[in-house]
């Protein structure tokens, strides 16, 4: 029955993103897979060594990690209940009839479409001695502080900046699932009228979202490394320690964390809704 | 059907062997005869030194390239990892001994030989008992003090505190003044600068990482002794960033803190007004230990496996040589030739401010030669700054950086 | 009486929100000699400022035309055509939008090195050029769409490139107006890849551009900074203002499909 004189239109379509896929996705993916059982030395490459599981169970001895994970943990654990709980109240308060909507939508969208770099030197000018919050503090009479030279407002100084940079995102997303779907509170809460790339941004991307981008520019692992993240560890130890082989294990410890949030947060959605309506992917 | 799938397998792997096949070719550089340069300072700066050696050395043409320390480190290792690395390069004393240890510098005993006496800072080019490269310039830290603030507190501006007992008074009598006005500025916060800070008063106490048998001594009396000092300012210190610490000096706010000869250049600039002046690094006592300070050293290096390589070495020589280094260090403003001549050159010791800087550079030292240091540097930042947040005692803090650095030491110890 | 207690609510919550960017403009613009424009002259001199603009502008041209023809193609594949093992294909696209992009840095970064690729335009465009989330939006947007006007032009002989460019293409307009937005916005801003691919000041994109900045002579500078980073923010900002009603409805929308 093959009487195909020419290749299937699909392969033509399909091979752009399979070419791009497999030369920057796929391959670096196992790369760095491989990477991890070995000893990469990027100032002398022909001496790279195999130390098998070495990197691995140097990982789990390895204070800076233990440190790093809790700081990223924390990170989630303490952005993305508030990041949706504000941007259920935003999006609470948009949805009635009220003049200037449109402006407000606008303003609220803004802080999201700013790149990393410009949302982290604003905040680092306004946590700064003599920036915009202790300056407020002072001129209330208040004691001002090194917001991000305190080991114990370092982090959650930059989560407050990451709640800042998202919620208003979010408040529209939210606000737009309110409007098409106005079932009930409950329902949105749980993000399912926002749909499922809501959902996967919204867990997966704050994982990673210990951006690098903002650590770097702002602290670069801050006080007491209490704004060291898995991620900027993973940096740290690639480029200034020149170690690829065990960054390459730290990221991979990223992304069996992200998949395990992934997964969780699928099961969660996938219970409560009845996915064939809304048109996904099943 | 069955035949698109395949297709789609193919396509994925097809990228993939592209790939596959690309990486295995070495990348060779097309470099011709031209002796390749990487360095930090201005092209302006540099050229006119090339164009002199090129008129020195007829037939003989360098190709100049400025790397920024912000990118520079990760640009030399990416061509080395292509093969495309440059025949003479600048590199930061820190990351020497690293690439000593990778094996992919050239010897250069020989000019060690020949030169070491006319030079300071070649402890970082020294590894297992050979040289791999040539001290250019180099930079120490020494005590700034606020002329202003001194008088108003009721000190000689003209006479600096010289023992650790003045610091702490000085900075007691300052810091009293109020007003938003603090005595010492101690680094805190962030990476790379802590530790030169403190290892000066360590130096300067007797204290050090290593011992001369190679053991972990960070943890040592000495140590314990300079850390507990350091933290005996710390009620009259201004605890944050360098770039703060800077700002506050600049506005007259801060009285004392130890830094670098950019800032000379910058107030100049920036606080023309400000009566500040320089004096060596304190030592611990009238009687006991050494006015230390951190320095920090360019070197020029060869790497191995030049095609150029005489010509290299020849154009390192030059760089290094005392007029060379005069002109680059004039130009820069923040930096001094390593070269023992500039002790003596008025152009070095008119300025009263700048001749401490000279004569604090021959008691400065660069940190161990280690290959590991840059996580030890951390090791040691770390320890000073949880021993300032008060979180443990300094004695377990120190512990705690020497099982550390032992950790790190350890594995660099295949070779 | 609950709707002004809202709407006020509202107005504090935005204006809280507004707080950091209008502090950030004003640092910008007060400079010692009273408010003026001198430190972004000296920002827009100082790195090349222009180039990378430049840079920026091309690189996200280039991405977002390669994300508009090849995404399409593929979307289109995975939306109309039957294929074996499609299910576990498609799976794959989605799979690349979800894992952290973190973990292939510092091999991409390796991979580019070994093919010589490092600062140069094909490292900030090649692995860019297909966003699966693209592919995801376009081909949910088609299995909304009829096949009749294909079917009609299939009937009548036409071949399927045609098909694709000619028939399908302009319909998906809606679509395409999204993925150009969503692919400029992140490219734009994009920061981390950019950053670890590029060595050269010649080669740098805006963000990375400002980024080193901070780290470099300004980095307490405030004024000069805030200058840099309004400099930055300006031309998405302008785009923002004039596109909202697009760009906040598309996004929405796409995500409630």
């Amino acid at each position: 029955m093959s009487r195909r004189r020419r290749v299937s239109p699909v392969v033509w379509l399909l091979l752009p993103w399979a070419l791009v896929y497999g030369a920057f996705f796929v391959f670096p993916f196992l790369f760095s897979f491989v990477l991890g059982f070995l000893h990469y030395n990027p100032l002398n490459v022909a001496n790279t060594t195999f130390v098998g599981a070495g990197n691995v169970t140097r990982l789990f001895g390895d204070a800076d990690f233990h440190s790093a994970l809790r700081n990223t943990l924390f990170f989630v654990i303490g952005t993305v209940p508030v990041t949706t709980t504000l941007a259920l109240a935003l999006a609470w308060l948009l949805h009635a009839p009220l003049p200037m909507k449109d402006a407000f939508k606008a303003a609220m969208f803004l802080p999201s479409i700013l790149s990393v770099v410009v949302i982290a030197l604003l905040f680092k000018l306004f946590y700064a001695p003599g920036g915009a919050l202790n300056e407020t503090l002072r001129a209330l009479g208040l004691q001002t502080h090194g917001w991000l030279t305190d080991p114990a407002t370092a982090l959650p100084a930059i989560m407050a900046m990451d709640i800042w940079a998202a919620v208003g995102y979010y408040a529209l997303v939210l606000y737009a699932a309110f409007t098409s779907i106005p079932e009930s509170l409950y329902e949105a809460a749980t993000l399912e009228g926002a749909g499922h790339w809501a959902t996967f941004r919204h867990v997966t991307l704050p994982m990673l979202k210990p951006a690098l981008g903002f650590v770097l520019v702002m602290t670069q692992g801050g006080p007491l490394g209490s704004t060291n993240t898995l991620v900027m560890m993973l940096y740290d130890t690639a480029f200034r320690r020149l170690d690829y082989g065990y960054s390459s294990v730290i990221a991979y410890a990223v992304f069996i964390l992200s998949g395990v949030f992934s997964v969780f947060a699928l099961r969660r959605m996938r219970s409560q809704t009845p996915v064939q309506q809304r048109g996904m992917p099943a | 059907m069955m035949r698109r799938s395949h297709m789609r397998a193919l396509g994925v792997v097809a990228g993939l062997c592209l790939l596959a096949a690309f990486s295995c070719g070495k990348k060779s550089g097309s470099r011709g005869t031209s002796v390749h340069l990487w360095q930090f300072w201005d092209i302006a700066v540099v050229a006119p030194i090339i164009a002199e050696f090129e008129k020195q050395n007829p037939g003989l043409h360098v190709e100049v390239e400025q790397l920024t320390w912000a990118t520079g480190l990760e640009k030399i290792q990416a061509a080395l990892a292509s093969g495309t690395q440059p025949d003479v390069c600048e590199l930061g004393s820190t990351w020497l001994p690293r690439f000593s240890y990778e094996g992919v510098l050239e010897d250069l005993t020989a000019v060690y030989e020949a030169e070491r006496d006319s030079f300071l800072m070649w402890d970082s080019a020294l590894y297992k008992g050979r040289v791999y490269g040539l001290p250019w310039v180099q930079g120490s830290r020494v005590l700034f003090i606020n002329r202003e603030l001194f008088k108003k507190a009721g000190l000689d501006p003209d006479r600096p505190p010289q023992t650790w007992d003045e610091l702490l008074q000085a900075s007691q009598k300052i810091g009293a003044l109020g007003n938003g006005v603090y005595g010492f500025g101690q680094n805190i916060g962030e990476k790379y600068v802590l530790y030169k800070k403190f290892m000066a008063f360590a130096w300067g106490n007797g204290g050090d990482v290593f011992d001369e048998r190679g053991n972990v001594v960070v943890n040592s009396p000495a140590m314990l002794e300079a850390l507990e000092f350091y933290l005996k300012l710390a009620p009259f210190s201004l605890q944050e960033k360098q770039e703060v610490l800077d700002q506050y000096f600049k506005t007259g706010k801060l009285g004392m803190q130890i830094s670098g000869a950019w800032n000379v250049k910058n107030y100049a600039l920036e606080a023309p007004n400000l009566d500040y002046s320089c004096a060596l690094v304190p030592k611990p006592a009238a009687d006991r230990g050494e006015h230390v300070s951190f320095a920090g050293a360019e070197m020029l290096v060869v790497f191995k496996g030049s095609p150029q390589k005489e010509a290299a070495v020849k154009l390192a020589r030059f760089l290094q040589a005392y007029p060379q280094a005069k002109a680059v260090s004039l130009a820069a403003g923040s930096v001094f030739p390593a070269a023992r001549e500039a002790m003596n050159d008025p152009a070095f010791t008119k300025d009263p401010r700048i001749k401490v800087f000279v004569e604090q550079s021959l008691t400065s030292r660069t940190p161990p030669a280690h290959p590991g240091w840059n996580e030890m540097e951390e090791a040691i930042d770390h320890a000073v700054e949880e021993a300032m947040y008060g979180r443990r005692a300094p004695r377990w803090c120190l512990d705690d950086a020497a099982k550390e650095i032992t950790t790190i030491a350890a594995r660099f110890n295949q070779k | 009486m609950m709707r002004y207690l809202r709407w006020i609510v509202l107005l504090v919550a935005i204006v809280l929100m507004a707080y950091p960017l209008g502090w950030m403009i004003a640092v910008s613009l007060r400079t010692s000699e009273g408010l003026n424009l001198r430190y972004y002259a000296d920002v827009w001199n100082s790195g090349p400022f222009d180039r990378y603009f430049i840079n920026s502008l091309a690189v996200a041209a280039v991405v977002v035309l390669g994300n508009i023809v090849f995404c399409t193609m593929a979307g289109y594949a995975f939306a109309r055509y039957r294929i074996r093992g499609g299910k576990l294909l498609f799976f794959l696209v989605l799979s690349t939008i979800m894992l952290p992009k973190q973990v292939i840095l510092v091999p991409l970064y390796i991979e580019m090195q070994r093919l010589g690729l490092i600062d140069s335009y094909w490292a900030l465009t090649l692995p860019f050029l297909v966003d699966p989330f693209n592919i995801f939006l376009i081909r949910q947007y088609l299995l909304g769409i009829p096949t009749d006007c294909e079917e009609a032009a299939r009937i009548d002989g036409a071949g399927e490139l045609f098909i694709l460019f000619r028939v399908v293409f302009p319909m998906l307009t809606p679509v395409l107006a999204v993925v150009a937005i969503h692919t400029t916005l992140t490219n734009w801003n994009s920061f981390l890849f950019p950053f670890i691919l590029t060595n050269s000041t010649s080669m740098r994109t805006l963000p990375v551009g400002l980024a080193l900045l901070a780290q470099g002579a300004y980095s307490i500078d405030w004024g000069h900074l805030m200058a840099g980073a309004v400099l930055s923010a300006l031309p998405v900002v302008v785009a923002f203002l004039i596109f909202q009603r697009r760009i906040i409805g598309g996004l929405t929308t796409g995500m409630t499909r």
